[in-house]
């Protein structure tokens, strides 16, 4: 291994100043990302990357002074360089900025844009990104199922179109980008957020893709079956009843549930409610009463 | 490879609040830019970055510049060496 005094070209009884300094200017002259493909240059820097680390701070260079040289550093820059990197692909984002000419007219005007007015001499320029901003907004239960178009308007009076997606859940934040905070000199705008809230339906709930509601049929109809008209999220439907439904018994229709992006519904499920009439005459007493005695049966049973 | 702020710093062993910095200032701009994710070559130049201005002493004002030195030396090698 080569003297780490000889590498950065210091004499032994040079002060950590000294020695930080010939580091840096070897360091400087010799970057592997400043001299890209330049593999003599790259020997040189990692030499004087490892000499650093062997007398770079005063433990380890009175370690060093004693003879005890570990088998220091081998290359433990935790990744590749970035030119090496960028070789690998970087989407465009550092290589194309410049129109991609060749070195013409356009190499300072680039230059001198892309640092601000600081490479002029004048004013330092600070740039950034505007700040995002989060808006709330109430959503009908219906809009948020099957999906809807709105407009909010934001403090400032820029309006914005939003496009509420069907089957959209509350929480769920819509971004727009560059609509939020002005960027900093020539930053970029920041996002509006909004944040949508579902209105709960009295009608309806939700469960998952289905939608789930209720509906009240007599007593005949639950015994002899019949229809009833229920509401959906597409307006009123005449629902046929099976005989023999009980309370609590769900009838599905297909279709007529929560909304997606991909245009395929849920269901819609109705729970059934049997309701008595007000007063129960007494022929139908009487004829009950015999019913039942010809013709138990177990509530039990019968879920 | 895409990692998020925090595990790009440790992998480059910087500080979250270092590359922060870099892409607030447009001198990294995120391989996912919605989601802030790094990919090896935005964290390649973190590292540069950080190495010019920690260990050379570069300014603020100056990294730009520097930066975009560095991306047109690299983008001219690559054509003359394609010709």
């Amino acid at each position: 291994m080569k003297d780490p005094y000889t590498i950065l070209g210091v004499s032994k009884t040079a002060t950590q100043d000294e020695i930080k300094n010939a580091y840096r200017s070897l360091a400087k002259k010799n970057h592997p990302d400043l001299n890209p493909g330049n593999k003599e240059r790259e020997a040189k820097f990692k030499d004087a990357a490892q000499a650093y680390e062997q007398i770079g701070s005063p433990e380890a260079r009175a370690k060093f002074d004693r003879g005890e040289t570990e088998e220091a550093f081998a290359g433990g820059r935790g990744g590749p360089y970035y030119h090496e990197a960028k070789a690998g692909g970087d989407g465009g984002r550092y290589t194309y900025s410049y129109g991609g000419g060749g070195m013409d007219d356009d190499f300072f005007e680039n230059l001198f844009r892309q640092s601000g007015a600081g490479g002029r001499g004048g004013g330092r320029r600070e740039h950034g990104p505007g700040e995002d901003q989060l808006y709330q907004m109430e959503v009908e239960f219906r809009d948020a199922a099957l999906g809807a178009e709105r407009e909010i308007a934001l403090p400032g009076g820029k309006k914005l179109q939003i496009k509420i997606p069907a089957g959209v859940e509350s929480g769920a934040r819509l971004r727009f980008k560059g609509q939020g905070g002005p960027g900093l000199g020539q930053g970029a705008a920041g996002d509006a957020f909004v944040e949508i809230h579902v209105r709960p339906s009295s009608q309806f709930t939700r469960k998952g893709r289905d939608v789930e509601s209720e509906a009240s049929i007599t007593v005949y109809d639950a015994l002899l079956g019949g229809e009833v008209e229920v509401p959906t999220l597409d307006g009123n439907i005449s629902l046929k009843v099976p005989p023999g439904v009980s309370s609590g018994s769900k009838l599905r229709i297909r279709g007529k549930g929560i909304g997606s992006k991909t245009g395929e519904r849920g269901d819609q499920l109705v729970a059934l409610r049997i309701v008595m009439p007000k007063s129960i005459p007494p022929e139908m007493k009487q004829m009950l009463a015999e019913w039942k005695e010809k013709h138990p049966y177990s509530a039990k049973e019968t879920k | 490879m895409k990692l998020v702020i925090s595990e790009a710093a440790r992998r480059a062993g910087l500080e979250p609040a270092h590359i922060e910095r870099f892409i607030l200032f447009s001198w990294v701009r995120p391989a996912d830019d919605d989601e802030l994710l790094l990919d090896e070559c935005d964290l390649a130049r973190c590292r540069l970055i950080y190495e010019l201005q920690h260990e050379f002493g570069v300014n603020d004002a100056a990294v730009p510049v520097i930066l975009d030195l560095v991306d047109q030396l690299h983008r001219l090698q690559a054509e003359a060496l394609r010709r």
